[in-house]
């Protein structure tokens, strides 16, 4: 369930890829509504060809067909404006004028380029909130760095701290810089309309995705500030844990993770291996820390002749902090995760169906109106909605336009291409995942027989 | 200017990382937050780093570093009399933030219906590793373990080596986001509240924070039952997302949109733009390893600032691998002001890193974190005990 805390909000979301769609859907999630425009001559391509259903888009209109795209834009309305166009840019301050905040991630210059900056619109309408998204922040001398989600990883100190010792430093690998720009982009936004109930003013802000990571390090960084001392990457160890790490399971590519905090869980621990005699040598928490290698290795041999999950129960049972390293697939079908309801089953219509829709606001409020959100719109679902309802604009109007090419119907889109498979498994020799062929049949374990219908 | 969340009267019973870092973000952007603390100190200002490694419970920078802004009372909940001290604090306030296990604030007589009792405006906060039911709810957990359980750290290897252990990210990210996911969801509801004039309980599962931010990716099995272990090249048609060394660390390639041939130029050997390594993806996804040997030799000439800003002026988007600690010489940070510096009564100067993002109207403040028991005499004394009940209650040990 979504809820309706933020009804009433109107936000126009210029937002393109990733990371600021992210952030809207985050809003969109509390009920705020979210017009998303796009240019029909540069539509929010990349998460729109991203996993085609079944990895086989039908050619027409390919465009409403990617699921990243409809796990990203989930309950906004979708429109289609030119603001490269006068006359896109007239309908759009049109739509300044109704709204409570702009959100964008262009590349700096972009918006000031189209005469579309924060002072500009606050012509229009004085307490608007402007929020920018980029990689570095809209002023310094690097603002115009070009960044992608690795440049904010890389540059945030998060990726230094990240990885096996023996291999360079490791990126998230799922975006996770992305999704920090976006749901900052999101908090920062929340405090502005905070302060506009209070004093009826708006603001300008400005969010750097790699600042946005830097704060998740604080005490890392603390670290230097008061002892000048570095941390370097080291795998899953702890400081002061240990056993602390990922230890092989019995089944291919299975991990349980393990953290014992103190001498009680470790003694716990002892016991279910059935106390083995090595485990003497490590009766300290000194000793453990001291020969991890070691330990690991040991750990490695008990674990590898069990299941991830068996494990993670047997630790549990117990009360020792252990949890299987769940795949994708695997969190799916997780009890805890089905229990709770962390995936709403959004219908998206012919071809692709109902699948169920990962929330990005996962907190439940009690008491609070809730609804299932829209599935995302199809490319300028929403034009007739907005432009006549919401402007006043004419059919005919509307109609001129969209031959015009500033609204427009049809984005500039390529023919849709399967992922090549292929590729994915032959990945260094090993290759980047796994393709379950009967996952519609397990989703439809979990969520119901029209999973895909 | 002003704070964006003035007014706002914030109870913070958190001794964790997630629950502190969200009354943090409310401290820092102008919430009056108070922060309830065992009367031996939250559990927080034992965790390292420490001043000078020395373990003492006012030299934590952990603790600095998520308290800032807050305000600190100490407060005996053991203490039936704490508990009543407890409550009337809450009903003059307007957010309450927990991280208890499920169910152990209902044990002391404050669950959500009763506290709902004496404040029906209250929003309270409960943050735990799984959420408030489901079968994992008593289930123990730390960072490692929500990575693990989330999903998220599956898919943390290199993209060279897809079958290596799966190694979590580095610092606490589990807590950090479950914070600022929980401090957004607060804020979310104060709009609400300002709207309907009702309260709230919000329930809030470390584990989900983290699962949530698989986002799109999460369709990669729902509508292909893809799991992935890396980033798959076969989707950038590079290898991308990768590190290679350079003359003082390392630095990514990745080059943008069809720009691969670029680094030919880069490396100034125009002549490899035509070899089909660098002008056909499926040469180099095949021959991954041939076709780093062709630019790492130049890379490891040249320092990773140098290889980055000639890279850049090429319109390519290559960024270097900073430290922690090169971050307090980073020009951009500098002239962003990123870093607050303040000083405080033990630790002396420090310098911490500020706020997530720039607001031009409520930047947000730039303080320290409190001693422990600080602000006992302002925050009893305002809810009308004399200085004598309040030696009392210092020899009953109940604050």
């Amino acid at each position: 369930m979504a809820y309706k805390l933020l009804e009433g909000i109107r936000i126009l979301d210029l937002t393109l890829v990733y990371a600021g769609p992210m952030g809207t859907r985050l809003l969109a999630d509390m009920g705020a509504e979210i017009i998303k425009i796009e240019a029909p001559q540069r539509p929010d391509m990349f998460t729109r060809m991203m996993s085609y259903p079944e990895n086989n888009p039908t050619q027409e209109k390919v465009w409403d067909q990617g699921g990243y795209f409809h796990i990203l834009n989930a309950g906004k309305k979708g429109v289609s404006l030119d603001l490269a166009n006068e006359k896109g840019r007239e309908i759009f301050k049109k739509l300044v004028a109704v709204s409570d905040a702009v959100m964008e991630n262009f590349s700096p210059r972009v918006m000031e380029g189209w005469g579309l900056g924060y002072e500009e619109l606050k012509k229009i309408k004085p307490d608007i909130i402007m929020v920018s998204m980029s990689g570095l922040g809209h002023y310094g001398p690097m603002r115009d760095t070009i960044m992608y989600m690795t440049g904010m990883e890389n540059m945030s100190g998060l990726t230094y701290i990240t990885g096996l010792p023996e291999r360079p430093p490791l990126f998230s690998n799922y975006a996770y810089g992305d999704w920090m720009l976006g749901a900052t982009g999101a908090f920062a936004l929340l405090l502005a309309l905070y302060n506009k109930k209070k004093t009826g003013k708006g603001q300008y802000i400005d969010v750097a995705g790699r600042e946005a990571i830097s704060c998740h390090i604080g005490e890392v960084i603390m670290d230097y500030t008061l002892n000048g001392r570095v941390k370097e990457r080291n795998g899953n160890k702890d400081a002061s844990m240990a056993p602390h790490g990922c230890y092989k399971c019995k089944g291919v590519d299975e991990w349980v993770n393990i953290a014992i905090q103190n001498e009680d869980e470790w003694n716990r621990f002892c016991e279910i291996m059935g106390n083995p005699s090595w485990t003497k040598k490590f009766s300290t928490v000194e000793e453990r820390l001291k020969n991890q290698d070691e330990l690991d290795r040991l750990i490695d041999e008990w674990t590898s002749q069990y299941d991830h999950h068996e494990v993670m129960e047997r630790l549990q049972k117990a009360s020792i902090p252990a949890g299987s390293v769940l795949s994708l697939k695997e969190v799916y079908l997780n009890p805890q995760f089905i229990a709770r309801g962390i995936f709403e089953m959004i219908d998206h219509g012919e071809n692709i169906g109902k699948r169920p829709v990962i929330k990005q606001m996962p907190a439940r409020f009690s008491g609070m109106k809730s609804f299932t959100p829209k599935r995302a719109p199809r490319f300028a679902e929403d034009n007739e909605h907005v432009f006549c309802s919401l402007l006043g604009m004419s059919k005919e109007e509307v109609k001129t336009l969209e031959e015009q090419k500033v609204l427009g119907r049809t984005p500039k889109f390529p023919p849709g291409r399967p992922l090549r498979k292929d590729l994915i498994e032959s990945q260094a020799g090993k290759g980047a995942g796994y393709f379950d062929p009967d996952y519609l049949a397990e989703l439809r374990k979990v969520f119901g027989e029209d999973v895909g219908k | 200017m002003g704070e964006a969340l003035s007014g706002v009267k914030v109870l913070d019973f958190t001794d964790e990382i997630a629950g502190s870092y969200c009354t943090k973000l409310l401290a820092d952007f102008g919430a009056e937050v108070i922060k309830i603390e065992a009367l031996n100190g939250s559990d927080l200002r034992s965790k390292r780093p420490f001043l000078k490694d020395e373990i003492h419970p006012e030299k934590s920078g952990a603790f600095f570093y998520l308290n800032t802004n807050k305000k600190s009372i100490t407060l005996n909940l053991k203490n039936p009399k704490g508990v009543e001290i407890c409550k009337k604090l809450v009903k003059n306030s307007d957010v309450l933030v927990e991280d208890f296990a499920p169910g152990a604030m209902d044990k002391l007589g404050c669950s959500y219906e009763a506290l709902k009792g004496l404040n029906d405006r209250l929003i309270m906060t409960s943050i735990t590793w799984f959420g408030q039911d489901g079968p994992y709810k008593d289930y123990r957990a730390t960072n490692l373990i929500a990575e693990g359980l989330s999903g998220a750290m599956f898919t943390a290897r290199q993209t060279r080596w897809p079958k290596d252990m799966p190694s979590v990210l580095g610092g606490h990210q589990a807590e950090y986001r479950s914070g600022l996911v929980a401090s957004t969801a607060i804020i979310a509801s104060l709009l609400s509240r300002a709207m309907t004039d009702k309260g709230t309980w919000i329930d809030l599962s470390i584990l989900e924070c983290v699962a949530s931010t698989l986002a799109g990716i999460a369709a990669d099995y729902s509508y292909m039952g893809f799991s992935r272990t890396t980033v798959p090249w076969g989707i950038h048609g590079f290898p991308t997302q990768e590190n290679h060394p350079c003359k003082d660390g390392w630095i990514n390639n990745l080059p943008g949109i069809g720009a691969v041939p670029d680094i030919a130029d880069l490396i100034e050997k125009p002549e490899l733009k035509e070899d089909p390594l660098f002008s056909k993806p499926g040469a180099r996804l095949a021959e991954p390893e041939k076709f780093e040997a062709l630019f790492i030799p130049y890379f490891k000439e040249h320092k990773k600032w140098e290889v980055m800003k000639k890279a850049q002026k090429m319109r390519l988007a290559f960024s270097p691998t900073l430290s922690p600690g090169e971050l307090l010489e980073d020009e951009q940070l500098k002239a962003r002001e990123a870093f607050n510096k303040v000083e405080h009564p033990v630790l002396g100067e420090v310098t911490y890193f500020g706020a997530p993002a720039k607001l031009s109207e409520t930047p947000g403040k730039k303080g320290r974190s409190p001693l422990l028991g600080e602000h006992n005499d302002v925050v009893y004394k305002s809810m009308g005990y004399t200085e004598q009940e309040l030696t009392i209650l210092k020899e009953q040990r109940i604050i």
